[in-house]
């Protein structure tokens, strides 16, 4: 078996760490025997969403997030399709908000992706700090840190990724983290998010490997306890 | 000779000899205290200084590079003012000038060599306009992630505006401190390594940040690198390009030690060399050189100081414990630590190694950042067995679980230390971020004895 990962411009969304999310897909994959390749696109490179099995869209600064936006309007009808199809995507904190409709920041608004109904607008100060969630697809906790200055809202009925166990979450206020959409996930943790959240790892491959070679694919356990040490530590940071 | 000012001195001469044989780091508090007191007390004796007010500013290297070039600038026989344990915020500043004058208010001294923390230029420079400031390289920090690099850089043009005849001394090869020099309008030299350096072929690997022009936008082409984002580039918009280097390194050697030629602009020519290892070492002794060359000193004392230099204060220092050799390095970022691993594999020998990693507020509280150092390339240096430690030492493991390198935990970080000194190879590298210094440090002082 083969996946194939989309890097989504890493020369301008790379803020914390992204490539960590990478490595950790690839190294799990080839762990259990399954090749994996990795894409990286970079401004400019044509996008072709037939290409990948799983694309990841990492965070960058405003200033990067807005160079990245002109790019985005021209892969915008592709893109959608890609996740309509059941394509499966990972977006993190930057990547996250570009998921929704728009970033209204202070002076201008960024247009989105439109692929998930969520919006952000830029709140006062920023929500920094260790956080944890507890989502419904897992047993463990979702363990990282987020560092956004953008307040997310969901539309009516969109699926939270998880609850905030502790941090701040989507906007600081609703109780809620990130966003799961068909096979798409979003969300404002890092740290990175995938090596010491080896569930949200696996989920991701288990779902991009089903699709690919149409059959519910079971992945075989890991060896997780340096994971699962790294996670328990996370979540008792505060 | 008002009686506030005495009093600054005096306290903070007591508290500071108070804190030295408590063997805590009371600087910082001096400051505080002697400006209290005496809110004038740092305009006061700065403007005593006699010929000239260095600063050094930039991400990697500031303590390196400006105790260097006060010991340059010693060694020609004049009198300094130096931060030297790199307090680098106005406290900090403060405290320097205070602990260096007497009772009575007098500065006796030639030049004022100080590092400045780049956030806090703008609270230093209404008490003094430094003549130079020496820029060594702009990275991205662990700390400033989200603020970007891009604020650092509107901090510092805003505080060379407060000083608008302080001459420049910046990298040419790091395109940040290279446009910065070019927008602030002031007068400015450069140095750099005009060359590709075949003793230090760049990594392939590194992880770059993507480099745009900082005067249109585009993204920059680069001819080469030397590590991270130094190296030569141009712009294919607008042309902008890598200034003329008027300190140039050629000739670079990495064997025992380092040694170059420095060709300035007037093509005078230079040999030196050091016992100081890791290419990084070449720009902070550059850069110290370039400095201390623009005071038209002679500079014919130097080559003793750099063969006799002993590394302290965490910078690539060395500890004999027992039969054991330790080397000590600090890396608080992702630059930092690539520069550290290269410096590592410049010895080929049998090593082992500790990684201290802690997530204090000021080592920055999102460990991130360890995902974009090079630690992969450990797996061609060596290396026979690897601990890590500190608060993140479980993330620290995960990051190298997930370069396919073998390493063990140890949360403490005394015993994760003691576990390699014997038995193993007796050549023993740590590297700590920044919090974990000064006790490692300490600790590694007192096994010494
Ligand atoms: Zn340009």
């Amino acid at each position: 078996m083969n996946i194939r990962i989309g890097h989504l411009y890493p020369d301008l969304l790379n803020l914390y760490g992204d490539r960590g999310n990478i490595r950790c897909m690839m190294k799990r994959l080839s762990w259990r025997g399954i090749d994996a390749e990795l894409v990286e696109y970079k401004l400019n490179d044509k996008v072709n969403f037939n290409d990948c099995d799983i694309f990841l869209l990492g965070g960058g600064s405003d200033r990067e997030q807005k160079l990245v936006c002109k790019e985005l309007s021209s892969i915008k009808k592709d893109f959608k399709k890609y996740v309509e199809d059941m394509g499966v995507v990972i977006a993190i904190c930057g990547g996250y908000q570009l998921l929704g409709a728009y970033y209204q920041m202070d002076d201008e608004s960024v247009e989105g992706l439109e692929l998930v109904d969520l919006y952000t607008v830029q709140g006062e100060g920023r929500l920094i700090g260790n956080i944890t969630i507890k989502s419904d697809l897992f047993d463990m906790p979702i363990t990282g840190f987020e560092n956004h200055g953008g307040r997310t809202t969901l539309g009516e009925g969109v699926t939270p990724l998880g609850k905030v166990v502790n941090g701040f979450g989507n906007d600081g206020n609703s109780g809620y983290e990130g966003v799961i959409y068909k096979n798409v996930i979003g969300t404002y943790l890092h740290g990175p998010l995938l090596p010491k959240n080896p569930q949200v790892c696996d989920y991701i491959l288990a779902k991009s490997l089903s699709k690919k070679y149409g059959k519910d694919i079971i992945l075989d356990p890991l060896d997780d306890s340096a994971e699962d040490r790294a996670n328990n530590y996370s979540q008792a940071l505060n | 000779m008002s009686l506030r000012k005495t009093l600054a001195i005096l306290l903070s001469k007591i508290i500071n000899r108070i804190s030295i044989l408590l063997g805590k780091q009371g600087v910082t508090f001096c400051g505080k205290l002697a400006l209290k007191l005496c809110p004038d007390i740092l305009r006061d004796l700065s403007s005593q200084v006699r010929e000239g007010i260095f600063v050094t500013c930039g991400t990697n290297g500031k303590t390196t590079t400006n105790n260097m070039l006060n010991s340059f600038l010693k060694s020609e026989g004049k009198k300094t003012v130096c931060n030297m344990t790199g307090s680098n915020m106005l406290n900090g500043v403060v405290a320097a000038f205070v602990l260096s004058a007497s009772l009575g208010g007098k500065l006796d001294a030639d030049y004022a060599v100080i590092e400045i923390d780049e956030a806090s230029t703008l609270r230093v420079f209404p008490h003094f306009k430094p003549d130079y400031m020496l820029l060594t390289n702009l990275f991205r920090d662990q700390l400033d992630r989200y603020g970007e690099i891009d604020i650092t850089i509107d901090i510092l043009l805003r505080a060379l505006e407060l000083c608008p005849d302080c001459k420049i001394i910046a990298n040419a090869d790091d395109v940040l401190c290279a446009s910065l020099a070019k927008k602030s309008g002031h007068d400015f030299i450069t140095f750099g390594i005009n060359e590709p350096c075949k003793a230090n072929p760049a990594s392939t690997s590194e992880i770059r940040e993507g480099a745009f022009c900082q005067f249109c936008g585009e993204r920059l082409d680069y001819d080469f690198y030397h590590f991270s984002q130094l190296g030569s580039y141009h712009c294919p918009k607008c042309g902008y390009k890598r200034p003329l280097i008027n300190y140039n390194a050629t000739d670079i050697s990495l064997k025992n030690g380092l040694s170059f030629k420095v060709v300035g602009s007037d093509n005078n020519e230079r040999a030196l060399s050091s016992n100081y290892r890791g290419f990084y070492n070449i720009y902070n002794i550059l850069a110290a050189f370039s400095a201390a060359s623009e005071t038209g000193l002679e500079l014919k004392n130097i080559d003793a100081i750099l063969k006799s230099f002993k590394p302290e204060n965490g910078r690539m220092e060395s500890f004999k414990i027992g039969e054991c050799n330790v080397l000590l390095n600090l890396a608080k970022n992702p630059a930092g630590f690539n520069q550290n691993i290269s410096a590592v594999m410049e010895d080929d020998s049998p090593k082992d190694l500790v990684v201290v990693i802690n997530d204090n507020a000021q080592d920055g509280k999102d460990i991130s950042w360890l995902w974009d150092v090079d630690f992969e390339r450990f797996s061609g240096a060596n290396v026979k067995s690897i601990i890590v430690s500190g608060l993140r030492a479980y993330d620290m493991e995960l990051r190298f679980k997930y370069s396919d390198i073998k390493a063990k935990a140890v949360i403490n970080i005394e015993d994760g230390i003691k576990e390699l000194l014997t038995g193993h190879t007796n050549n023993l590298y740590v590297l700590v971020n920044y919090t974990a210094l000064y006790n490692t440090r300490k600790w590694l002082k007192s096994m010494e004895d």
